[in-house]
């Protein structure tokens, strides 16, 4: 039985391409704003950036490749950082509040999957209906000022920095990209994954349980932005309202980009996670060059529509062959 | 602003009163199964024309070439001699040719009315639809056929007779010259067929083209002048209905060579004891379905589409609820919840639907055979990739199933080899599988990959393995199974063995009225 080697496959794969699309975006933006993209100021820049739209892109891919979407995650990452910062505020101690945090998103995540495995209704309209409610309590329950965080510990981990560079966030989110990339590709779970959003049908009829996918994948989304919101109010030093939603278009696009196909059942994490780099680094790159606002929100999505165009080509001409 | 013309123009190449339909030589091919071969067939205006066979028979691939949804590789369909062709559903609906299918062509969230109208909405110069014109006209339908239905209704309220009416409605609104129906009173009470019947009786006096699809002789002898018999996609014979018999008729449309490919098969000769019995099984589309089944036999399901054979497999699977009665695998009572659960006591499905209900299709030969066993394949925390490698081979080594790797994506093999790929599925070490259901395996497989998959069948069942063997082709289910369980409308109409098995008693069973 012959097989193609791994090197040659990664050379044919989308994240080859994407990688290069990398390198150049880097080189352009280098050479554009004369060395400033590669500063250490907007090198510090860029990495921050990324740690949110990290946790949000793991949550998102996993979902997608079930085949689901979930448009509340930001709003979920939105009402944590209020949350987390008031729960502080209130003097409850922070291992404690970020736990009712997470059992909170938990609970959203929960109810999505009420509404999509025992009623049937489409995940995009329930998750969008979902931000929604979430967006509108945000603002009944902890108003619309912001929170100070003045937790020493909790403010260190948002704020701080290993060499001055690579923030404390971002080894969490790079954890969780791993942890989270080896259970998608190795596991038994991981599989099953990919089974089920490959024909829901006919992996139910070989035995696995699809409803009870769904209730752990988007449990599991709404964790993550949850903690995803935590980790952004640590760092603001303050629970901070609609300051998560980029991230999670961010983290779609990139996976998408990344070979995360909409239709389920096929992708990566690792080729989602560079996708999203692309994107950090195009907007990054944007700004760096005072690009006005517009541009940017005209560049993002433009590059989602080239991202959806690139998935129905490729299977496009999978189907053909 | 220019004018807005949303209404088909029925005058443009239309078949006019008095003209003959005409199908000359018409053959289709789709991958591996030749739909249609040179059918020639003349329909004539004022009769009715009853378009006969047996699944799989090309009925609905001809019907399809009628109404423009597809096209033949050769011959064409003239229309009062004028040569047609269609490149759109539209074009066959200008020239005049309505077909009815058993799945409605309907809008369920809009009214009667908006549907009897649908594709044709008068509108005026302004583009505002002629809500009067349109309201009169279908009320006068309505009332022609003789039913009380709201136009203003939402269809999808009405039930699903009706709304089988609606669709009638919707061909007859356009004043078709060439009528089609498939298999119209599927899904109709004795009350709504008369309506039906007298209705064709009338488009048949105005001098209208009728062609019937039925799987029902009574009604075929009833209503229609002549009879096209179609078998594997070839034309046997036309005939005046006045002029045959059922017996015929039932001869014309299943008698074929079978060949030397089942008296070659090795069989098993000894039968163990019970394996599974299902008393009084009634779900929502079976009742009373009784049988058993024993170690090392195969008891084969015949039937039409829909008689619910499909149904009651399901039922046992645990894919679907059981209303009442019982199942007994190996002497235990079992109500199985969740496929999972049965597959743990021994049970594989192999669905109808490879497609939609077997296969991962953009997924390896590798993860498709391995399906239901990852679980078993642990080690540590990972998935172990030698287990699933050696459980391919061995799966593909066995069934010889032809992929160039086992990364290769099911979707591109051959159907041959994708009913292989499950075969192997169920039948791996890993699994202890007692029982196995194989629903129309052999659906869309070439000649010489039938015949392999009936002796993986037979050894099986020497392997002391009990089969069941669901199948729409009477020839193959005939001679396969020990036992042939026949089923119509939900019911178990009777139970033959082999020897006594015909293609003749099988199909009067299954076409019982």
């Amino acid at each position: 039985m012959q097989t193609t080697s791994k090197a040659q496959k990664f050379l044919k794969s989308k994240t080859f391409i994407l990688l290069i699309l990398l390198a150049m975006e880097v080189v352009v933006f280098t050479v554009l704003s004369q060395g400033l993209y590669i500063n250490i100021i907007n090198i510090r820049n860029i990495l921050n950036s990324i740690v949110i739209t990290a946790f949000l892109t793991v949550g998102a891919v996993l979902l997608m490749v079930r085949g689901y979407v979930d448009i509340s995650a930001s709003a979920v990452g939105c009402f944590t950082t209020m949350m987390v910062a008031s729960l502080l505020a209130a003097g409850i101690p922070w291992p404690l509040a970020i736990i009712f945090c997470l059992l909170a998103s938990a609970v959203v995540g929960c109810v999505n999957a009420i509404l999509i495995t025992k009623c049937g209704f489409q995940p995009f309209i329930v998750t969008m209906a979902m931000a929604q409610v979430l967006k509108g309590l945000q603002y009944i329950i902890f108003g619309t000022n912001p929170i100070a965080i003045k937790d020493p510990t909790m403010v260190a981990l948002g704020t701080h920095r290993i060499a001055g560079l690579i923030p404390y966030t971002l080894i969490l989110a790079l954890i969780c990209i791993a942890i989270y990339g080896f259970i998608l590709s190795k596991t038994y779970f991981g599989k099953s994954i990919y089974m089920i959003g490959g024909n829901p049908q006919a992996a139910n009829l070989a035995g696995l349980n699809p409803k009870r996918m769904a209730y752990i994948l988007f449990i599991n989304d709404s964790a993550l932005a949850g903690l995803a919101g935590c980790l952004l109010a640590f760092r603001l030093k303050s629970g901070a309202l609609d300051s998560i939603t980029n991230g999670q278009f961010t983290g779609m696009t990139g996976a998408i980009l990344g070979g995360v196909s909409f239709g389920g059942g096929t992708g990566g994490m690792f080729g989602a996670f560079i996708g999203m780099l692309v994107i950090s680094a195009f907007k990054t790159g944007l700004t760096l060059l005072a690009v006005p606002a517009w541009w940017m929100t005209f560049g993002s999505g433009a590059l989602l529509l080239f991202a959806l165009a690139f998935d129905h080509f490729a299977s496009f001409r999978r189907t053909k062959s | 602003m220019t004018e807005v013309n949303t209404s088909v123009n029925t005058d443009r190449n239309a078949g006019g009163k008095g003209m003959a339909l005409e199908v000359d030589n018409i053959s289709k091919s789709f991958p591996g199964v030749k739909a249609l071969q040179n059918v020639s067939f003349r329909a004539e205006p004022g009769k009715v024309l009853a378009l006969l066979g047996e699944n799989g028979a090309g009925k609905s691939t001809l019907l399809k070439v009628l109404s423009g949804d597809i096209k033949p590789d050769e011959g064409e369909v003239r229309i009062g001699g004028v040569p047609q062709k269609f490149d759109a559903p539209v074009q066959a609906i200008q020239a005049g040719i309505s077909v009815i299918y058993q799945e409605r062509q309907l809008v369920p969230s809009m009214s009667v009315l908006e549907n009897i109208y649908c594709g044709d909405l008068p509108a005026t110069k302004a583009g505002f639809l002629k809500k009067k014109e349109m309201r009169q006209t279908a009320e006068r339908i309505i009332q022609e056929f003789g039913l009380e239905i709201d136009p203003f209704e939402k269809l999808g309220r009405l039930s699903t007779a009706h709304q089988q009416m609606v669709e009638i409605m919707k061909a007859y609104r356009r004043d078709s010259q060439i009528i089609a129906f498939d298999e119209p009173t599927a899904s109709l009470t004795d009350k709504e067929v008369t309506i039906l019947f007298d209705l064709i009786q009338r488009l048949k006096e105005q001098g209208k083209i009728i062609l019937y699809v039925s799987h029902r002789l009574a009604e075929i002898f009833q209503i229609t002048d002549e009879i096209v018999v179609l078998k594997d996609g070839r034309m046997v014979k036309q005939l005046k209905t006045a002029e045959t018999n059922e017996a015929e008729l039932i001869k014309a449309m299943v008698g074929r060579d079978i060949g030397d490919t089942y008296s070659s098969l090795k069989r098993n000769d000894k039968m163990g004891d019970v394996l599974l019995e299902v008393n009084n099984l009634t779900t929502d589309a079976v009742h009373d379905v009784s049988f058993k089944l024993r170690r090392g036999e195969i008891v084969g399901f015949a039937g039409l589409v829909g008689a619910g054979r499909t149904e009651v497999v399901r039922a046992i699977f645990g894919a679907d609820p059981i209303i009442s009665g019982e199942v007994i695998l190996d002497g235990e009572k079992v109500n199985f919840k969740h496929p999972k659960d049965a597959i743990d006591a021994g049970i594989a499905l192999c669905p109808e639907d490879r497609k939609e209900q077997g296969l991962i299709r953009f997924r390896s030969v590798q993860d498709n055979v391995c399906l239901p066993v990852f679980k078993k394949m642990r080690k540590g925390l990972i998935l172990d990739r030698k287990k699933q490698e050696a459980l391919t081979e061995k799966a593909v080594e066995k069934y010889s199933i032809r992929t160039p790797t086992f990364e290769k994506l099911v979707v591109e093999l051959s159907g041959g080899n994708q009913q292989k790929v499950i075969l192997g599925r169920w039948t791996s070490e890993l699994l202890t599988t007692k029982l196995l259901i194989l629903d129309e395996p052999t659906k869309g497989i070439d000649v010489g990959t039938k015949a392999e998959i009936y002796q993986i069948l037979c050894d099986l069942a020497r392997e002391g393995k009990g089969v069941i063997f669901i199948s729409s082709e009477l020839p193959e289910v005939i001679n396969i199974a020990d036992t042939i369980i026949v089923m119509h409308n939900g019911h178990i109409t009777g139970t033959l063995a082999r020897e006594d098995a015909t293609e003749e008693k099988v199909m009067s069973l299954a076409m019982l009225d």
